[in-house]
């Protein structure tokens, strides 16, 4: 049983932390493709990083915004941040974390379909519209920040949702459900490739 | 792994959103990918990381190479640190202070770096500066105290040094206008400077008396048979009395006049104004006492002879502090003033209205209802105008309950500047009076140091003369061998020695010589008085088939067992320490008995910058003036050329920070070529009593 012991409230009505401590190693070394050391190591990390074993949407941002310096990384570190966010209520503990790491690092190829597809779907209506490719397109670009070139604006952002959008809707449905996204990308090697390029070992 | 580091993984894997959306494809990454997903286990087993061990001081601290390695440009993070690495122990050893180090480590792990409350600031900062912080990361949570801290302290340094240049200052060569300055200024230095303040203070007060008296009623006017004031029936008398005063006042101040540095600033200053507009009325009366028409503004300027009265305030340092204050305040008396002038304007406005009705009022306008306001405001409450209507009672009682809160708001900060700045004057005075006994009592401290360090050089040159005596070998260790054979090279090379020097001869102040030492035995001694100081003797030697002499004395009557020295008789000492005496006192010889306890504490030596200080160095320079008598004792009087001197400096510089990370080197020679007394000279170590007599 997870040790949850959720906002205490003392005498003056302040918060005190919520403080998560995850099941035991072995549970989760069984529910996740990663090994015990792989595990150790990535607690570590994250128990430094959010001491209260718990992260938020504030951590995602701080910790993309040490990987890009320059970005405004609030947009995408929202949108991977409710990915990660499985049970929707706005924090991710460790074991919600692991288990989306071990998809991302460890999963086959469709899992991680999946998962773009959930990152790209951010009202959950099983479909993605042109709007949500603006939304992922801007934050892709605001992790860039202003040190890229060259420029980019809007008119280039549009453009280039544009084309992707239209790469991917071949039928002109004007959305894209779950499933053409899959066949699209599984047919697509480029996809499959780049893919794959971005495993990490832990 | 860096916490950071831990969360590539994560960032990586979730870029794969971008996937879709690339222009191009991605490139291949930078390692080889496993397979699958068990193999990448064992290359996970591996960490390229490893814990390092940082013994401080024997508190051991380990962490990853990586958590230092975050900030590469510190000391813990660069290869600087392998200058520290203990091969046999395999770690990192760091002498310095744990408790600080702790919190240097928690920056790299954490990325904050906090300033304990505790710490003393410059502690900090001097570990701050060793491993290669900047204090500008100190995060927000720390970063107010420390500026706060900093700031305190350098402006007590600041102070401190002030106090110290004062100090300083007095021995300089003075002409006599720069003397007369300062007995101006500081009226405890002389004699004759307490007594003018004293004859001054009297005369004001007489002044101001009489100015009081001159207007007491004294009996009747025989002629008129009105009651006449004293000043008419005694008018001579007072008139005497007032050019008596005012003639102190006017030698007073033309002599502060000559003798000020700046005489435009002194001028302008308002002590200045004050002294002026004390006198003027009298020159004026006397100018105009011709034309007996101006009799009314004549008498009108005698008014003006009550500013004598501030003249008190250079008497009174009280007198001066409420001054600064009520300058300090200034903004709000202001605002005391101009909300109270708000306050009166309303209150007289309405008054007036309200008691227009009444017949035969009081409150005929406007400005004759302020004085009601003001008197009822500050609750004085004369009844002298009162309200009439009960529209203006109503009124009245509003005005003063309204006058006692606007009075009363302004008041306690004026009231806490005034105690602040008091204490802070009070403070001052304390710890200029304290510094003189802490700095001797620093100097008692550090000349058993190097009392101990001539003592063990002692034994050294005496094991390498005899190789027989039954000296320890144990005790010297090659460095301290080294450093003997530098400092008996120096004596080589200067024809002279080192000598302790016994701590009558310095109280207070210092002066340091070397002895001209013919011989480089280490034979002859001396007795002494019981506690040896240590100094580079200058010393005159003796005509007539003496020859040149060293004398030594020595510091614990253990060591004099030791001495083969023949002993010497106490006349040789107290020349010797009158030789001392002799820079600072200025005295002829023969006055050398009498003590002189403000030729002393003119010369107080000290000036060892705090820096010093802390690394035990104690390296004052004084400043004294080279007496003639000094230059006939000597055989040889050569003047020390300005190049000479800097040089002579110089070295000492170096030699001082040589010195510095050694507890036992406390001394510095100086000026070993020249006889005369030199300009400056580097004074070694005195004992210093807490009083300033000395017994020769």
């Amino acid at each position: 049983m997870p040790k949850t012991s959720n906002t205490d409230y003392d005498d003056d009505g302040l918060e005190t932390l919520k403080r998560y401590k995850p099941r035991s190693l072995d549970e989760l070394a069984s529910r996740t493709k990663f090994s015990k050391k792989e595990i150790q190591l990535i607690y570590q990390g994250f128990k430094q990083e959010c001491p209260s074993g718990i992260v938020n949407e504030e951590t995602f941002k701080h910790i993309y915004g040490q990987f890009f310096p320059f970005a405004d990384t609030s947009s995408y570190a929202r949108l991977v941040f409710a990915t990660f966010d499985l049970r929707s209520s706005g924090c991710v503990t460790f074991e919600d974390f692991l288990i989306c790491l071990s998809t991302l690092c460890r999963g086959s190829i469709e899992d991680r379909l999946r998962w773009i597809f959930t990152l790209y779907d951010t009202k959950k209506s099983g479909k993605i519209t042109k709007d949500d490719f603006h939304v992922i397109v801007c934050a892709v670009y605001a992790l860039l920040g202003n040190v890229a070139s060259p420029c980019c604006d809007l008119e280039t952002i549009r453009e280039h949702t544009t084309t992707v959008f239209q790469r991917f809707d071949k039928s002109h449905q004007g959305y894209i459900t779950m499933e053409d996204f899959m066949s699209f990308c599984l047919n697509d090697t480029n996809i499959i490739q780049s893919i794959d390029v971005l495993r990490t070992i832990v | 792994m860096a916490s950071v580091a831990a969360w590539l993984p994560f960032a990586r894997a979730a870029a794969i959103g971008w996937v879709p959306l690339a222009k191009h494809p991605l490139p291949p990454p930078p390692f080889r990918i496993p397979t699958d997903g068990t193999s990448s286990s064992t290359g996970g087993d591996r960490r390229c990381d490893e814990k390092i061990i940082i013994n401080v001081s024997g508190r051991r601290f380990e962490c990853w190479r990586s958590t230092l390695e975050k900030y590469p440009d510190s000391l813990l993070g660069s290869n600087e640190k392998e200058f520290f690495y203990d091969e046999d122990t395999r770690e990192y050893f760091f002498d310095r202070d744990p408790d600080v180090f702790r919190i240097i480590l928690n920056f790299y792990r954490t990325g904050k770096l906090h300033y304990p409350k505790h710490e003393c600031i410059a502690a900090y900062d001097e570990e701050l500066a060793f491993f290669g912080i900047l204090p500008d990361i100190i995060g927000d949570c720390c970063y107010e105290d420390y500026r706060d801290r900093k700031r305190e302290n350098n402006e007590r340094l600041i102070d401190d040094r002030l106090h110290e240049d004062d100090d300083k200052a007095q021995p300089k060569p003075q002409s006599v206008r720069e003397t007369m300055w300062r007995a101006f200024e500081n009226p405890q230095v002389s004699t004759m400077a307490s007594v003018f303040y004293y004859v001054t203070g009297f005369f004001i007060a007489v002044s101001v008396c009489a100015n009081v008296l001159d207007t007491v009623s004294c009996g009747t006017d025989p002629d008129t048979g009105y009651s006449r004031t004293c000043g008419e029936r005694f008018s001579r008398q007072f008139f005497c009395l007032d050019t008596a005063c005012v003639m102190i006042f006017t030698v007073e101040y033309f002599l502060r006049l000559y003798a000020a540095p700046d005489r435009l600033k002194f001028i302008r200053s308002v002590m200045s104004v004050i002294d002026v507009v004390a006198i003027m009325p009298y020159y004026i009366g006397l100018f105009m006492h011709q034309k007996g028409e101006v009799s009314g503004a004549f008498v009108t300027l005698r008014v003006f002879r009550v500013f004598r009265i501030f003249k008190f305030s250079r008497h009174s340092q009280g007198l001066r502090v409420l001054g600064y204050t009520l300058k300090s305040c200034a903004s709000e008396l202001g605002f005391l003033l101009f909300s109270l002038t708000m306050a009166i304007i309303i209150f007289a406005t309405v008054m007036y209205y309200a008691e227009k009705s009444v017949v035969h009022t009081k409150f005929t306008s406007i400005p004759a209802a302020f004085w009601y306001t003001i008197v009822t405001m500050t609750t004085l409450g004369y009844g002298d105008i009162v309200p009439k209507t009960w529209a203006g009672k109503i009124v009245g009682g509003v005005c003063s309950l309204s006058g006692v809160l606007v009075i009363a708001l302004p008041v306690p900060v004026i009231v806490s500047n005034f105690s602040r700045i008091y204490h802070q004057s009070q403070r001052a005075d304390k710890m200029k009076a304290q510094r003189k006994a802490r700095l001797s009592r620093i100097r008692l401290a550090r000349n058993a140091t190097s009392n101990a360090f001539i003592a063990a050089k002692r034994r050294h040159e005496q094991y390498r003369d005899d190789p027989n005596s039954p000296v320890d070998k144990n005790l010297v260790n090659p460095f301290e061998l080294q450093h003997h054979h530098l400092l008996r090279c120096l004596e080589l090379t200067t024809d002279r020695e080192f000598v302790e020097m016994g701590p009558d001869a310095l109280m207070s102040s210092g002066g340091t010589s070397i002895v001209p030492g013919g011989h480089t035995s280490t034979g002859i001694g001396r007795l002494g008085s019981p506690a040896r100081h240590f100094m580079l003797n200058r010393r005159k030697w003796r005509c007539c088939g003496f020859g040149r002499k060293k004398k030594n004395l020595y510091k614990h009557d253990t060591d004099r067992a030791n001495n083969k020295n023949p002993n010497i008789n106490d006349d040789e000492i107290d020349e010797e320490l009158g030789d001392f005496q002799r820079p600072i006192s200025s005295t002829p010889r023969d006055s050398l008995s009498k003590n002189h306890p403000v030729s002393t504490t003119n010369v107080i030596q000290h000036q060892s910058p705090p820096l010093l200080l802390q690394h035990n160095v104690v390296l004052h320079s004084n400043m004294y003036e080279s007496p003639k008598s000094i230059g006939n004792r000597s055989e040889v009087d050569v003047p020390i050329s300005q190049d000479d001197n800097n040089q002579l400096k110089h070295q000492r510089n170096n030699l001082m920070t040589v010195y510095e990370h050694s507890s036992a080197n406390d001394f510095l020679a100086d000026d070993s070529q020249i006889l005369k007394p030199p300009k400056d000279v580097v004074d070694i170590i005195e004992e210093g009593t807490n009083d300033d007599k000395q017994t020769v």
